[in-house]
C-alpha cells in the first residue's frame, strides 16, 4: 500500500513552440502514513507533481501505482481515484458555493453516490475533524472568517475519506494562529487515522515543524529527499534555487560562527534552544518541552 | 499635518441574508486614530477579521468612513473630486499577482497608471524607467509577465504603482503568495522605496520577519488598534501577540523560550547577531 512514481515525465504542451518539461525522470516512494511536504520555488513542478496523484494530469511517460495498481491503466477507475486521494487546492475557500456549511461539505459524499444518512455522518465527523464548531454548521460560508472557509473547504475533501490528503498551500494568507491550528489539525488526522499527508509549502519554518520528510522539487525534478535536518543542511543549494532554511537554522549558524559549540542542523525552536542550553553548559529547567528530534 | 491622518474612523458594513434582510451591522473598524509622518515606514499585523485590511483600504479611497474623516496629505478622502488625487498620492499593492498585471510586456504595463492620467508619452517612458530600476525588474522590461516568477511579478505590481509618483504606498500582504525568494526580493524592493525614495510605506502582513526594520508597528484587533510600538517593544510581548493570534520572528521566540528555561536575557530580540551578543555575553560571564 503506497503511492510508486516509476520514471515520471511531464510535458506541457508537447509538439508545439512552447513545449516545456513540468516533470523530468521522477521516481518516488510514498509509504502509507507518512507527513510529506513538498517545497520548490514558484514553477518548480510542485503542483504538476500532485495533480498526477489524483489522475487530473496524466504522465506523458513513466508510472504512477497507487495501492500498486498502475493508474495510467486504461482499465483503472479514475474516478475512484479522486476519492481515495484528496486534493486541496490553493484558497480552496473560493470554491465553497452551497448555502451552508454542512451542505457544500455534503456535495462530495452526495456525488460518490452515498446515501443521505452515510453522507450526513462523514460531512458532520470531517467537520469535527477540522475544528469548526457546530454553531457554524448552518452559517452561509461566506460569513466565516478566513480561516473558518479554509476549513470548511478542507472538510468537504475529507467527507470523500481519502487515503491520501493532498494540500497545496493550505496556509497562505492565514494569520499565525490559524496557521497553527490548521497544520495541528492536520498533522492530528495523520497520528489518528494513519492517513497520508502531502503538504506543498512556500514556508520552511512550517514544513520543518510537522513533516516528517521533505521532498525538494527543482526544474521538474526531484533535488533532496529526505528528513528536515538532512534536507536543510544543504540550505546554501537550497537558496540558490529560490529556498531556504528555517530562519531558526540561520540564527544556530550565526551563534556557531560566533563560537558557541550548537549543532547548527536543529530545525526548529524546541531542538534550538536545546542545543543552545547544552552549549551554555546548563542542565534545562523543567520547563524543556519535549522534543523529538528526527535524527 | 503627516501624510495619512485618521481620525476617529468608523466603517461599518450591513450584513445582509440572501433576501436581502438586513441581519445585523458588523464593525469592521472602530473609532481609529493615527497619524504617518512622510518617509515613515509602518507595518499592520492583525489576525484574519481584525480589520487591517478594511482599514487599508481607507487609505486609499476604496473605502470612505461611516464615521470620522480620513485625510491623505491633507486632502479629505471623503471629498470625491479629489479621488484620483488622492489614488496617485497613495498607491495600493494587493496580495495576488496575477490579478494585478494587465500588460502583455511589463513595461506596457508599468505604463498603463501614467497614460492613462495624460502623463507626455517621453514622461511616461522616464518614469516606466526608473521604476522598474527601483525595484530591479529593468533588465526584464521585455519580457511578457506570465513568464516571470511570483516575486518578479509582485515587484511589476509595485513598479506601476510607483510610476503614479504616488508619495505613499500601501502594501496589502504582498508576500503571502510568494516563496521564500521572492518573498525577500519583494521586501529588498519595499525597503528600497522607503530608504532610497523616501517614499512612505504602509506594509500589511502576517509574516513578523518582514516587519522588524518598520519604524512602527500596529496591531489591530476586533477594529481597533490593539498594540503600537517600535517592533522592539512589539515583539517584547509574545504572550500578548499570542492571544491576539499572532507571532514572532523565530529568533525572537528562540530567545523567549530560552529565557523561559532560565537564561537571562533581554526582552525583544530582533536579529540573530543580537542574540548572539546576548549568548556570548553570558558566556563570558559563566567562566
Amino acid at each position: 500500500m503506497s503511492i510508486i512514481l516509476d520514471h515520471v515525465n511531464y510535458t506541457y504542451g508537447e509538439g508545439t513552440p512552447l513545449e516545456t518539461a513540468a516533470l523530468k525522470d521522477v521516481c518516488l516512494q510514498i509509504p502509507d502514513g507518512q507527513f510529506v511536504g513538498i517545497i520548490g520555488h514558484t514553477g518548480s513542478g510542485k503542483s504538476t507533481l500532485v495533480q498526477h496523484l489524483n489522475g487530473l494530469l496524466k504522465a506523458t511517460s513513466g508510472h504512477i501505482y497507487f495501492n500498486g495498481e498502475d493508474i495510467s491503466d486504461k482499465e483503472y477507475d479514475r474516478k475512484k481515484l479522486r476519492s481515495r486521494v484528496g486534493l486541496v487546492f490553493q484558497y480552496p475557500e473560493h470554491q465553497l458555493f452551497e448555502t451552508d456549511v454542512f451542505t457544500d461539505v455534503c456535495f462530495g459524499p452526495k456525488n460518490l453516490g452515498l446515501d443521505r444518512r452515510e453522507t450526513e455522518l462523514r460531512a458532520y465527523d470531517a467537520l469535527r475533524k477540522v475544528g469548526l464548531p457546530d454553531s457554524l454548521f448552518y452559517q452561509s460560508p461566506f460569513d466565516l472568517s478566513g480561516g473558518q472557509k479554509r476549513r470548511a473547504a478542507i472538510a468537504g475533501v475529507l467527507a470523500m475519506k481519502p487515503e491520501v490528503l493532498i494540500l497545496d498551500e493550505p496556509t497562505a494568507g492565514l494569520d499565525p494562529r490559524g496557521r497553527d491550528e490548521i497544520l495541528g489539525q492536520i498533522k492530528e488526522l495523520q497520528t489518528t487515522t494513519g492517513m497520508t499527508i502531502l503538504l506543498v509549502s512556500h514556508s520552511m519554518e512550517d514544513v520543518a515543524e510537522y513533516v516528517d520528510r521533505i521532498i525538494v522539487m527543482n526544474q521538474g525534478s526531484v533535488m533532496y529527499d529526505g528528513v528536515p535536518r538532512e534536507v536543510f543542511a544543504h540550505y546554501r543549494e537550497l537558496e540558490s534555487v529560490g529556498l531556504a532554511a528555517p530562519q531558526v537554522t540561520y540564527i544556530l549558524h550565526e551563534l556557531r560562527d560566533r563560537g558557541l559549540d550548537v549543532d547548527a542542523a536543529a530545525t526548529t525552536i524546541g531542538e534550538a534552544a536545546d542545543t543552545v542550553m547544552r552549549a551554555l553548559g546548563r542542565s534545562s529547567g523543567p520547563g524543556e518541552r519535549q522534543i523529538r528530534t528526527n535524527a | 499635518m503627516g501624510i495619512v491622518k485618521a481620525s476617529d474612523v468608523v466603517y461599518e458594513y450591513i450584513r445582509r441574508d440572501e433576501e436581502g434582510n438586513v441581519e445585523g451591522i458588523t464593525t469592521a473598524v472602530d473609532k481609529v486614530s493615527f497619524e504617518i509622518a512622510p518617509g515613515e515606514f509602518v507595518a499592520i499585523l492583525g489576525h484574519n477579521g481584525s480589520g487591517k485590511s478594511t482599514l487599508a483600504k481607507h487609505i486609499n479611497a476604496i473605502l470612505n468612513p461611516t464615521e470620522g474623516t480620513v485625510w491623505v496629505d491633507g486632502m479629505d478622502t471623503g471629498d470625491e473630486d479629489r479621488l484620483w488625487d488622492i489614488r496617485q498620492t497613495a498607491g495600493m499593492v494587493f496580495q495576488n499577482p496575477d490579478n494585478q498585471i494587465i500588460g502583455q510586456v511589463v513595461e506596457e504595463d508599468v505604463g498603463f497608471g501614467p497614460e492613462n492620467i495624460g502623463i507626455p508619452t517621453k514622461q511616461i517612458w522616464e518614469r516606466v524607467e526608473e521604476s522598474l530600476r527601483a525595484v530591479g525588474m529593468y533588465e526584464y522590461r521585455k519580457h511578457s509577465p506570465n513568464r516571470l516568477s511570483g516575486g518578479q511579478k509582485q515587484r511589476v505590481s509595485i513598479a506601476g504603482v510607483l510610476a503614479m509618483h504616488p508619495k505613499c504606498i500601501v502594501l496589502d500582504e504582498p508576500t503571502a503568495m510568494l516563496d521564500p525568494s521572492g518573498r525577500r526580493e519583494v521586501i529588498r524592493a519595499v525597503r528600497g522605496l522607503n530608504q532610497v525614495e523616501g517614499v512612505t510605506v504602509i506594509l500589511i502582513t502576517h509574516y513578523m520577519e518582514e516587519i522588524i526594520h518598520a519604524d512602527r508597528v500596529f496591531v489591530m484587533d476586533q477594529g481597533k488598534i490593539a498594540m503600537e510600538g517600535t517592533p522592539r517593544e512589539i515583539f517584547s510581548q509574545v504572550e500578548r501577540l499570542k492571544e491576539l493570534r499572532l507571532d514572532v520572528p523565530q529568533v525572537t521566540l528562540l530567545a523567549y523560550e530560552l529565557k523561559k528555561r532560565g537564561v537571562s536575557l533581554p526582552d525583544g530580540i530582533l536579529t540573530p547577531q543580537e542574540l548572539a551578543d546576548a549568548l556570548t555575553g553570558q558566556k563570558r560571564g559563566q567562566s
